[in-house]
């Protein structure tokens, strides 16, 4: 009897310390100044360009390619290492996951981040911020010559004092534009060939859906976390201040404006009801033929015309909003060279030839792939210019080719955290449960608060 | 097939015969355990005292730690110094990147108290326990004594019953999704019935996401409280219910009499385990409710209030997703200890 008590006793506390274990303590930081806790090179820090040899051994990390492009990456290695003799590059695929600023974060900890990396914006925003990444504009000034000037500009984060530096070189991107259902569009009332170039027109326009669609079929789905920030930068909020210390978005009587759209559009049946918070991907939606407006990357096409031939042959592409902003905003995916490198030259000298216009062109052209160079040269190619027949995706690829000449990689990148905390809000309004105002107030208090708490 | 004898402790003067101790082919009936297993099975029969020598090697003070050694090195390592860790953490400001921690003794208590999003996440967990764990206890009950019989074709049922534990939590929650959403199946066969007019919002009414969500937990579970129940029900008497049956006892009060109070502890041991599991829901609420946790984070339990607030990588606060961890760790401690003082009670 006791013995069974004793072991139920055992068991409860077993299980009862798992529940709590959720978080571990972290690794301290020397709070050096250099590369955080790390010894680095001296030529890597500091003013005056890299000098060194471009020989010897490097490390170079992709995310998630090896499976569809080892041939690609396999050729650029061999031909850096051909026209290189002495060096040699050892290539690593990291899976990508959820945790991947963590790990990458904890490699750069350990002082073992790779030579040269492949890094989303919140990834880069990370290292930048805590000098783990080469400052390219003291390192490699010329850096940014063969990338559109729009891009490049862009494409700077602030350093450990708040500086903002150039510390990562843009590479492909997967573009913006709007898609939309021509047969589904003429039935509610709307041109095809006069799609929206306002946020706010695009909204006039889903109402029209709404009255004339009578439950069939939607505008788009519900969930703002769908269309923030990227609407709101469109329509020229300022998202965050300019300092990226606080958000200011209730602070525009624009956004007030924006959120009264959704709520009224999601009261006049324009976004299905039950799609207001839930994790529905609007690409299979569109793909059953129930909304006017798919999303708004290129890729997306071409998985309609694989899944949905007939949806997709009904489809129509445009040029994005451009609204107040004037150009679109999209952070690219992008290739750093980490500052405790023991081979900077090197790796610097693989990265520019990673991201030269050539190498982006032709990976671009593999027929696996949706992705647009950050490279002038190459978006001038015949590649992005022909057009033959009338073809949504050919066309979608004139279009987005001709959008990158323009487009900005300084998209404002909220956290998971405080994308949940905003959307939270203007769910709260759309459901009527709260006025525009009183939400957008509510949210953007509870983003600063997760800001503060972060820093 | 003879017993393989435990080699290692065998202090007796080795075997004879060559080979001896492997199982022979052809080797019927099977010996009596020999060496210190026969000694072990002496020693907890009632009879004069064993040889002292093989016995003496049992009390060596250290031999039981040596057993429990990988569990106790397992629990240390994955349970006792994480939670430690997360006991230090919550009194730090400590980010999910790492980076100085600095100590900000009760802040996070103080912070957590005045927190309107944590108690409504803590409430959506009291909930989920005070209506899952009764019907967890009960319905798994019920079903295993339906399909404990042996009637031709039950080996369908006692399976299609497990089936939902073993699929995917997402993949359930995806079908669930596909059945609750407006033009799902439950709300088309409600309105072809006539039974309702307009869709029933069971993925946009906060309420109504967490009674679906808990519908879906008590769905996965049932199955595996089932087999819980069907390994307690073989030890509750025939004799029992046959002597019942004769004094004319009716099914539902042999349940009420003979079954419940023979598989009490089964119940108990379900109970805990569910209270447990209640406590600690993420999956069901993410699925139906999104990454919101629910129109407004509304349906948010603790865990998915933990994840909000502490494991961001960017604004994260992990010394404050601790402090919430640890006020997680206390209601569930606080539950089961009630549990175990009711069940006592109800002993005397």
């Amino acid at each position: 009897m006791r013995a069974r008590r004793l072991t139920g006793s055992v068991a409860a506390i077993v299980v009862l310390s798992l529940t709590a274990a959720g978080c571990g303590l972290g690794g301290s930081d020397g709070g050096e100044a250099t590369a955080g806790g790390c010894k680095v090179d001296e030529g890597n820090v500091g003013s005056g360009e890299l000098t060194g040899d471009v020989k010897g051994d490097i490390t170079f990390q992709t995310t998630n390619v090896k499976k569809d492009f080892g041939d690609y990456f396999n050729g650029v290695i061999k031909a850096f290492e051909k026209a290189n003799p002495d060096t040699k590059i050892k290539w690593i695929d990291d899976p990508g996951d959820a945790t991947f600023t963590q790990r990458l974060v904890a490699d750069a900890q350990g002082c073992t981040l790779p030579d040269v990396v492949n890094v989303n914006v919140n990834t880069a925003i990370a290292l930048t911020k805590n000098g783990y990444l080469l400052n390219l504009d003291e390192k490699a000034p010329d850096a940014g010559k063969p990338f559109t000037d729009a891009m490049w500009k862009s494409t700077t984060y602030a350093d450990a004092e708040g500086k903002k530096v150039h510390s990562v070189l843009p590479w492909y991107s997967g573009g913006i534009l709007q898609t939309f259902n021509t047969e589904l569009m003429e039935k509610a009332g709307l041109d095809p060939a006069k799609p929206a170039t306002t946020v706010l027109g695009l909204f006039a326009d889903a109402e029209k859906v709404a009255k004339a669609s009578d439950g069939d079929y939607y505008a788009f789905l519900a969930n703002p976390q769908h269309r923030i920030p990227a609407d709101w930068q469109q329509m020229g909020i300022e998202v965050k201040s300019a300092d990226g210390k606080k958000f200011t978005f209730a602070d525009d009587p624009k956004t007030v404006q924006w959120v009264e759209a959704m709520t009224s559009l999601y009261k006049a049946g324009g976004m299905p009801r039950d799609s207001l918070s839930s994790t529905q991907d609007p690409a299979n939606v569109y793909g059953q033929g129930k909304l006017v407006y798919g999303p708004t990357n290129p890729n997306f096409l071409r998985f309609i015309q694989q899944n949905n031939p007939t949806v997709y042959e009904k489809t129509g592409v445009a040029p994005f909003m451009l609204d107040a902003l004037g150009h679109t905003v999209g952070a690219p995916q992008y290739v750093g060279v980490a500052s405790t490198s023991k081979n900077a030259s090197t790796a610097l000298a693989f990265a520019q030839f990673l991201t030269n216009a050539q190498n982006q062109l032709e990976w671009a052209k593999d027929p696996n792939v949706v992705i647009f160079p950050s490279t002038t040269e190459s978006l001038k190619d015949p590649f992005f210019q022909k057009v033959e027949g009338t073809d949504p995706f050919a066309e979608a690829r004139k279009i987005v080719a001709k959008d990158r000449e323009t487009a900005t990689a300084d998209e404002i990148a909220l956290t998971p955290g405080e994308l949940n905390a905003v959307v939270a809000q203007i769910q709260l309004a759309m459901q009527g449960k709260k006025s525009a105002q009183d939400a957008l107030d509510e949210a953007q208090s509870k983003a600063n608060e997760l800001i503060e708490q972060g820093s | 097939m003879a017993v393989r004898p435990l080699r290692i402790l065998d202090k007796a003067p080795a075997p004879t015969s060559p080979g001896a101790g492997a199982p022979r082919p052809g080797a019927s009936p099977a010996p009596p355990p020999p060496g210190p297993l026969r000694r072990v099975l002496r020693s907890v029969t009632p009879g004069p005292a064993p040889d002292a020598g093989g016995a003496a090697l049992y009390r060596k003070w250290w031999l039981p730690w040596l057993w429990m050694a990988p569990a106790v090195v397992g629990v240390t390592v994955f349970g006792v110094w994480p939670f430690l860790n997360t006991l230090i953490l919550s009194f730090t400001d400590a980010k999910p990147l790492g980076g100085a921690a600095g100590f900000v003794g009760l802040d996070n208590y103080t912070r957590m108290f005045g927190d309107s999003d944590f108690w409504l996440a803590t409430r959506n967990s009291l909930l989920y326990a005070v209506i899952v764990v009764p019907l967890m206890v009960l319905l798994p009950l019920v079903l295993a004594v339906l399909v404990e019989k042996n009637l031709p074709g039950i080996g369908f049922f006692r399976s299609a019953f497990y089936t939902p534990v073993l699929a995917s939590s997402v993949v359930v929650g995806l079908s669930w999704q596909w059945l609750l959403s407006d033009q799902g199946l439950v709300n088309t066969w409600l309105q072809k019935g006539h039974l309702i007019k307009e869709a029933i919002p069971f993925l946009s009414d906060s309420w109504l996401i967490l009674l679906s969500a808990m519908g879906l937990t008590l769905w996965k579970g049932l199955g595996w409280y089932m087999i819980f129940y069907l390994a307690a029900l073989g030890n509750v008497p025939k004799e029992l219910h046959e002597a019942a049956a004769v004094d004319g006892a009716g099914s539902i009060r042999r349940f009420w009499h003979i079954t419940m109070p023979g598989v009490r502890t089964s119940m108990m041991l379900v109970g805990t385990l569910t209270g447990i599991g209640s406590l600690r829901i993420f999956t069901e609420i993410y699925m139906l409710g999104g990454s919101t946790g629910g129109p407004g984070g509304a349906d948010r339990t603790l865990p998915f209030y933990i994840r909000d607030v502490g494991l961001d990588p960017l604004t994260g606060n992990a010394g404050y997703g601790a402090a919430v961890s640890v006020a997680l760790f206390a209601l569930t401690l606080g539950l089961t200890l009630l549990a175990q003082r009711l069940t006592k009670e109800d002993e005397a």
